[in-house]
């Protein structure tokens, strides 16, 4: 018997599925199980005296909604993510078509403005705790200005705003990067044709920047969106959610229940809900996104 | 547009997941299954600190037991807890001996994470100050061995007082200082130029807060049988809490400044009065100002209390070398020799009595002439004064709560409702157990 000499050919199928397989299984085990994990241990609660686990249904959920706090970290979260986002955004498109144009130095100032990224979330709350203090750097400067010194974090007022000034001095940069990226792809005939047409600066960045960089735009404005849900570290660093939980973000309020006060059932809920509070948010914004592409 | 709609679900899925991924899967409680041991071999130690601080205790141990070998492990500090959670939750039986937080002894004993030690009851009694040998009594049994301990003294600017003509407060218990007398003094100091009056270092911490409600009468803030009632709504406890809330409001101490950055403001002698730990004597000692000692005060009136408690040892259950790790345990703890050796590296008291009192002078000695008095004065609030924080399995939950109210009251809010807030926090929190 002469063995077969007709070589096997996999079809497309097979050698796709092979090269897609290490994503997809670690898309499997560090992303969809985790995932799942955090749904069936939300329907639980874990009883250190009297021991052992007990299925209660939804009724974390309901304990959550009835909770002060955690519905007060809702707030907190909703309220930051609908002033962070707009702010981060329109300041990074601003300072993206600024650094676009040839001005003197106009690398070296946007290499500024990059700059934080390369510095850890952690170690910038650090600097900016310096900032903060009521004796720092922000006290200082406002002196120089002839103003009255602010609280900044120790006041239930100011403390988010100063928490998203610190997010911003951070992200405005790494947005600005694939706004710049966008802006640069824009035909530089287009400008010409506008300039000859009598457009000005304005009418230019209005029509035909604006237009043209809408999709790394959207890019940045689900991905600014995502990871503005997810802040943690100056949170933690710098204020513990306070004062009065005025900086009780989402992601804090998770941290705490699960670590602090060892409430897993009532954690892993709330990380459904925030999960649930992301997905309609960026929906929505998809949703915007898509009528203003088809009009 | 299809493929636009995709690549956003994807990386919305991959937010979402990330989002999942956060929490971890909660610990069980499992029953023992490790078993004494040959009772020589290598014992595996784990805890927070720098090895060069076990190093001469280990090596000491060694001398006397040279079958017996003692690998130590450092996890930092912030990830202690949550590791340990996790590996001994996972029975890990490469933990013989671990370092435990002494207010968390009976969390980690309800969950079944420490070997029942009561066996040596009567002889750790014997050896260490009351508040270090009862904070490792939960239901009845001993799962841990105090280590270290700790306590909390009153430093003042020797300059600054000058200035205003204050009288240095002394270093005799006897003639300890009211909280009422020092915001007078302190705030004196301020009116002649220095920046604040005064400072508590740990400005958030229950530690150091939890002395002021004792003095005032209203307890350490935990009662009942069980140890699981909340009582901070009591006028003890709101006296003391408005009193700290008014030298805050009133300027004599400053909003704003984190934990970690107290010390250095006392060391760049903005503070007149400034209340720390024992740990402190060798920072300031480096430092270029001139400055004294002197007890914690208390409330007029009131009881004296001051801040007790620091590290204990103790064992897994899941180990499989439990003689061994008893045998250095009990050498680390109630040898005096054992004890002494693992402050050789660390500016911190020892917990055992009789390697106390050799520690204290050479304590003293470290600050020369500014820290005359130390050691007496440490012995004295060692067994006077101190005060442990509550043993009580929802300690860890009572902590954190409090810790943010504190923060709040410091920064403003009102009192009474901030008090009755967390009080309903912790009963809400405690409701899980």
């Amino acid at each position: 018997m002469r063995p077969a000499r007709r070589r096997r050919r996999a079809s497309p199928a097979v050698i796709a599925a092979a090269f897609l397989a290490p994503a997809l299984v670690s898309l499997l085990v560090l992303r969809i199980a985790p995932a799942a994990v955090a749904l069936w241990e939300s329907f639980f609660r874990e009883s250190l005296l009297r021991g052992g686990s007990v299925f209660v249904g939804f009724e974390n959920y309901a304990d959550l909604f009835g909770n002060a706090d955690f519905n007060n970290a809702l707030l907190v979260t909703l309220v930051f993510s609908a002033v962070i986002n707009p702010l981060q955004i329109a300041v990074s498109f601003l300072l993206a078509v600024l650094y676009t144009r040839r001005a003197a130095g106009s690398k070296i100032w946007r290499s500024l403005v990059v700059l934080p990224i390369a510095v850890p979330p952690a170690v910038s709350a650090v600097v900016w705790s310096v900032v903060y203090r009521p004796d720092g750097l922000g006290n200082s400067f406002l002196a120089l200005l002839g103003l009255p010194s602010q609280p900044f974090l120790s006041s239930p007022q100011q403390s988010l705003a100063s928490i998203m000034v610190l997010l911003s001095w951070i992200g405005v940069g790494y947005w600005m990067l694939f706004l710049i990226a966008g802006i640069n792809d824009v035909p530089g005939e287009l400008y010409e044709a506008a300039s000859l047409d009598g457009a000005s600066a304005w009418r230019k960045l209005r029509s035909v920047t604006f237009p043209l960089v809408r999709r790394p735009l959207a890019f940045v404005l689900v991905a600014d969106t995502v990871s503005n849900f997810l802040v943690f570290a100056p949170v933690q660093i710098l204020t513990k959610g306070g004062p009065s939980g005025s900086t009780n973000l989402l992601m804090y309020d998770i941290y705490t229940r699960a670590y602090t006060l060892g409430d897993l059932g009532k954690a892993q809920a709330e990380v459904i809900i925030l999960v649930l509070l992301t997905l309609v948010v960026v929906a929505v914004q998809f949703r915007l996104l898509r009528s203003s592409d088809s009009e | 547009m299809k493929r636009k709609v995709l690549a956003a679900t994807s990386l919305l899925a991959a937010g979402a997941m990330f989002l999942a991924g956060c929490t971890a899967s909660p610990q069980k409680s499992v029953p023992a299954l490790g078993n004494e041991g040959p009772g020589t071999g290598t014992v595996n130690f784990l805890g927070p600190e720098d090895p060069a601080t076990f190093a001469p205790v280990i090596a000491a141990f060694h001398a006397k037991n040279p079958d017996i070998t003692v690998k130590y492990s450092q996890v930092p500090f912030d990830q202690l807890n949550s590791t340990l959670q996790q590996r001994l939750g996972a029975k890990d039986e490469t933990i013989d001996l671990y370092t435990v937080d002494q207010p968390r002894v009976s969390q980690l004993a309800a969950q079944g994470f420490l070997e029942d030690l009561s066996d040596l009851k009567d002889r750790t009694k014997a050896a260490v100050p009351e508040a270090q040998f009862s904070v490792n009594i939960y239901d009845g049994k001993m799962w841990a061995l105090p280590i270290w301990n700790s306590t909390q003294l009153l430093f003042f600017n020797k300059k600054a007082l000058d200035a205003a003509g204050v009288k240095y407060p002394s270093s005799d218990p006897t003639e300890r200082k009211t909280w009422e007398e020092l915001v007078t003094d302190a705030k004196a100091v301020q009116a002649a130029g220095t920046k604040y009056g005064l400072l508590l270092e740990q400005v958030e911490a229950y530690y150091q807060l939890q002395p002021l409600a004792e003095s005032a009468g209203g307890g350490p803030g935990i009662t009942g049988d069980k140890m699981l009632t909340v009582d901070i709504t009591n006028a003890g406890w709101e006296k003391a809490m408005q009193w700290y809330s008014d030298t805050f409001s009133s300027g004599l101490s400053p909003r704003g400044v984190g934990g970690f950055q107290t010390s250095p403001l006392f060391t760049s002698g903005k503070v007149a009065y400034f209340v720390g730990g024992p740990w402190d004597v060798g920072g300031f000692s480096k430092s270029n100002i001139d400055w004294g000692i002197a007890p914690m005060p208390y409330f007029e009136g009131g009881s004296k209390v001051t801040p007790t408690g620091s590290w204990s040892w103790g064992i897994n259950p899941a180990s499989k070398n439990k003689a061994a790790a008893k045998k250095f345990l009990e050498f680390a703890s109630l040898d005096p020799a054992g004890n002494l050796a693992t402050t050789a590296a660390t500016t911190i008291i020892p917990a055992n009595g009789a390697a106390t009192e050799q520690y204290l002078p050479k304590l003293e000695a470290l600050g020369g002439n500014k820290t005359k008095g130390l050691a007496q004065l440490i012995a004295h609030e060692n067994s006077e004064s101190a005060k442990p924080r509550p043993v009580s399995v929802g300690y860890i939950q009572f902590e954190e709560i409090m810790g943010k109210a504190f923060a709040d009251i410091r920064n403003g809010s009102p009192v009474n409702d901030r008090l009755k807030q967390a009080a309903q926090q912790i009963t809400d929190a405690w409701k899980q157990l």
